[in-house]
């Protein structure tokens, strides 16, 4: 009986029932029903975190056992992996928790993921660059229209805008508040509508293809 | 003010230039740096997810509160692991089942709530031309996401309206950001060139 | 006349420099400078209970003073509620916080003082106050500052409500659309045949798949860093669905690199129900879909590379995106992938715009899986999605046109009808 999809299906429904009915009733447990599933999420996601684990460790281990192509670098991201847990756990015990300001964990979070982070977010700045050389030699109307009204947007705020004309800042945020904001509203509204749809085609279990 | 003479600096900033590398192309300097990211924030993310996770939502409620409601999305948790083992593996339909109820369930009201917020907000408070444009905006958009009709004639020329205010909004937001994503990488120069080589001040 | 109001101010005066010294309370009876100023509390209505709403009203000459509200429950246990809030604020709330949970009990009769005070109260006054069972209402001086004290409120008991009452024209609409949307699954039933549009990227779907194929290259699929319990999330695994059969049928390779492993987990099972149907069971490889790391910039390092490396024909990025929305995107076009990307972040899509072949608007995307099996069940849902435009537009189209009548011509009963209009859209 488990192995079909009629009870997962059913579960799908039940819940999906209880979290829309408890919007409109504020008494316990339906007014913390958000809170909780919410919570309950971040268990079950914790618990399936070690699925991922043992999903992207053990394809580097078998990348190494092959001696595959980068079977240097999946080392590196076995090590990686392997201390941060090992220095977590002896920071643990050194100083009650791995997130104390002294601790070699903290560190390894200043000075190894804040930059590679920080590094990746700023690639950026290239990525816009090139991104915006390619709508610009798109030449169609509406790659030039987006071109035309990010540089517009761009010059109206910066010092330089208010150099060029006095009014550009101006209609910059004009442009913000006006058509920028009626087409924002527009597909808002479309997004509203078919998240309803995804979500009612789920609900009712006509779209099952999330279950095997 | 002289080169950094701290080894941890020394890391960051030799990350921070093996990031950059990939720019030029892909080679083993950013292959280094990305497996290394990847391998070390998955183990901060494992403690994150012990230290928030079962310390603080499971751990305690349970042992200290008394509260044997947890244990509900614990067993959730653990028919995770069925997918370990092939012939039970279906159980694992069921914490998904449980979890895409919920989604879809709670999205509904937010939806509405949304929803209404920006029927609200479309509203014209005031008359003037600016409100005109934003119905007119709001209208064409919206008929730009009709699906059930062709986009000819009458339809067809209204969509292209919508599309036209969909692009000037993309631009603004494309323009939006360029100085914001310029401005992350002047803080990486900056920290290359005071933080490391103390160049600048 | 005057004579006694001298002796009266010595008199204060007088009685001020003896008890100043020894911080106790002076109680002047007949002096009402606060006139006018009353509180009230009343349960918080259309909550889950623990709340208790305290109002006050004022004339405007006491704007800039500070009220202290004390709270006693008819047990005699005094408590403070709040400190020195500006009067003009006009309310504040007895709730529970997260730092002290369910200091308002439900069921229990609570009555409310105000204190107002020209100065952020005396921490020893505060004190002294809280030892009181009960003050009098009248102005009393402590060491040279006066302050006044209100009157107890009535007996507030705050309770739970059933049903949250402001939501009733959310649940009104709830009713009308679920109506429209079972109707249009009646006819769908019925046999009605139901058109969608054409929508560009996805027709493009299979020349996608079907390029990679020929070039030997796989596919790649990226959902984003979203969780299961995000829309945009659920439709890029829709999508997934479908296009992971057309995989299937060409024998090719698909790659989900995922940023959540329940993310993971389902796409896994999508896949490999895809596969299943399309009748190759064993061409599904779970190890194909993999975890990556749950932190964005992790993921998008790590998603680059495996492009780089993999060089996949075609890239699917569909889900819910951020920052590194750009930072994929590029990357796919730098190694020549027909690129299909789709969202729900306005602020990424002209990302995408600039940089896919084929972007998927908001909701585009989440008709995309009705759009790639077009069964008539699905497609009703699409249908009830189009007639619900046409009754937002309608009720854009009525509001301004009665704003003109209301603004523009100035009547009466129009500005009502707007008023009227406005106020059941806020929720």
């Amino acid at each position: 009986m488990l192995k079909g999809k009629g009870i997962p299906i059913f579960i799908t429904f039940l819940t999906g029932m209880i979290m829309i009915i408890s919007f409109f009733i504020p008494h316990k447990p339906f007014g913390d029903i958000e809170k909780i599933s919410l919570t309950w999420y971040s268990i079950i996601a914790g618990f399936t975190m070690l699925l991922g684990v043992d999903s992207l460790i053990g394809m580097h281990f078998r990348k190494l056992k092959r001696k595959d192509e980068n079977w240097f670098f999946s080392l590196v991201l076995i090590i990686g992996f392997t201390a941060t847990v090992v220095v977590g756990i002896i920071e643990t015990v050194r100083f009650g928790t791995a997130f104390d300001e002294r601790s070699y964990f903290t560190y390894i979070y200043n000075y190894f993921i804040v930059p590679l982070q920080s590094t990746m977010f700023s690639l950026l700045a290239f990525f816009i660059a090139s991104a915006a050389y390619r709508a610009f030699r798109a030449r169609n109307f509406d790659a030039t229209l987006l071109l035309i009204t990010a540089i517009i947007v761009m010059l109206g705020r910066v010092p330089l805008g208010e150099q060029i004309s006095p009014y550009l800042p101006k209609f910059t945020e004009w442009i913000m508040q006006v058509p920028q904001m009626a087409a924002k509203r527009g597909i808002g509204l479309g997004i509203s509508l078919g998240a309803l749809g995804v979500s009612i085609r789920i609900i009712l279990g006509i779209e099952r293809s999330y279950l095997s | 003010m002289a080169i950094s003479t701290n080894f941890w600096i020394w890391i960051a900033a030799l990350l921070t230039l093996a990031i950059y590398s990939f720019l030029y192309k892909d080679n083993p300097f950013y292959k280094f740096a990305e497996y290394l990211l990847v391998g070390i924030s998955i183990g901060y993310g494992i403690s994150i997810y012990w230290h928030n996770t079962i310390i603080t939502k499971v751990y305690n409620p349970l042992v200290y509160d008394k509260n044997f409601l947890v244990l509900i999305p614990l067993l959730l948790g653990l028919l995770m692991f069925s997918r370990f083992f092939k012939n039970v593996s279906y159980l694992s339909r069921i914490p998904i089942a449980f979890v895409v109820g919920a989604g879809t369930g709670l999205s509904v009201p937010s939806s509405f709530e949304f929803l209404f917020k920006q029927i609200y907000a479309t509203m014209p408070l005031k008359l003037d031309i600016g409100s005109l444009i934003i119905v007119v905006g709001v209208i064409s958009t919206l008929v730009y996401f009709f699906f059930s009709l062709e986009h000819k004639g009458f339809v067809g020329k209204v969509s292209k309206v919508g599309i036209t205010f969909i692009m000037v909004a993309f631009g603004a937001a494309f323009g939006y950001t360029i100085m914001a994503r310029v401005s992350l990488f002047i803080g990486r120069i900056q920290f290359l060139l005071s933080d490391w080589l103390g160049i600048i001040k | 006349m005057l004579k006694r109001t001298l002796l009266l101010i010595l008199f204060l005066i007088l009685s001020i420099s003896l008890f100043s010294e020894n911080d106790s309370l002076i109680f002047l009876e007949n002096q009402f400078p606060c006139e006018g100023f009353y509180i009230t509390g009343r349960d918080i209505p259309n909550d889950g209970g623990s709340g208790i709403e305290i109002n006050w009203s004022f004339p405007d000459s006491l704007d800039n003073c500070f009220l202290t509200v004390l709270r006693r429950d008819e047990f005699g246990n005094n408590s403070v509620v709040a400190t020195d809030l500006l009067v003009s604020s006009k309310q504040v709330r007895d709730v529970s916080s997260d730092e002290e949970p369910s200091r308002v009990k439900d069921g229990i009769k609570y009555y409310y003082t105000g204190i107002l005070s020209k100065k952020i109260i005396d921490e020893n006054l505060l004190n002294i106050l809280k030892e009181k069972s009960y003050l009098k209402n009248g102005t009393y001086i402590f060491n040279n500052d006066t302050f006044y004290v209100t009157s107890e409120t009535d007996a507030v008991i705050s309770k739970a409500s059933w049903f949250n009452l402001s939501r009733i024209p959310v649940l009104i609409s709830l009713i009308i659309i679920a109506f429209v949307f079972l109707y249009y699954l009646n006819l769908a039933k019925s046999g009605k045949e139901l058109y969608i549009r054409k929508i560009n990227g996805l027709d493009a779907v299979e020349e996608a798949v079907g390029r990679s194929t020929e070039m030997g290259k796989p596919i790649m699929y990226i959902l984003g860093i979203g969780y299961v319990t995000d829309i945009p999330t659920i439709a890029g695994l829709t999508i997934l669905s479908r296009v992971s059969k057309k995989v299937a049928e060409y024998e090719t390779k698909i790659l989900v690199p995922s940023y959540d492993p329940v993310v993971m987990t389902t796409a896994q099972e999508v896949v490999k129900e895809a596969f299943t149907e399309a009748g190759r069971p064993d061409l599904y490889n779970k190890n194909d879909i993999m975890y990556i790391t749950q932190d964005q910039f992790g993921y998008a390092a790590g998603v680059d590379g495996m492009m780089m490396r993999e060089k996949p024909g075609a890239v699917f990025l569909q889900g819910l995106f951020f920052a590194e929305s750009l930072i994929l995107a590029e990357t796919g076009h730098s190694i020549g992938a027909i690129q299909i990307s789709g969202t729900t972040e306005t602020a990424q899509l002209p990302f995408f715009v600039a940089a896919c072949d084929y972007t998927l608007i908001g909701e585009e995307m989440m008709a995309a899986s009705v759009y790639l099996q077009k069964e008539p069940m699905m497609l009703s849902s699409i249908a009830a999605e189009d007639l619900l435009k046409v009754f937002i537009m309608l009720l854009i189209i009525a509001g301004f046109v009665i704003s003109i009548f209301a603004f523009g011509f100035n009547i009466g009963l129009f500005k009502n009808l707007f008023d009227h209009l406005v106020n059941a859209l806020q929720v």
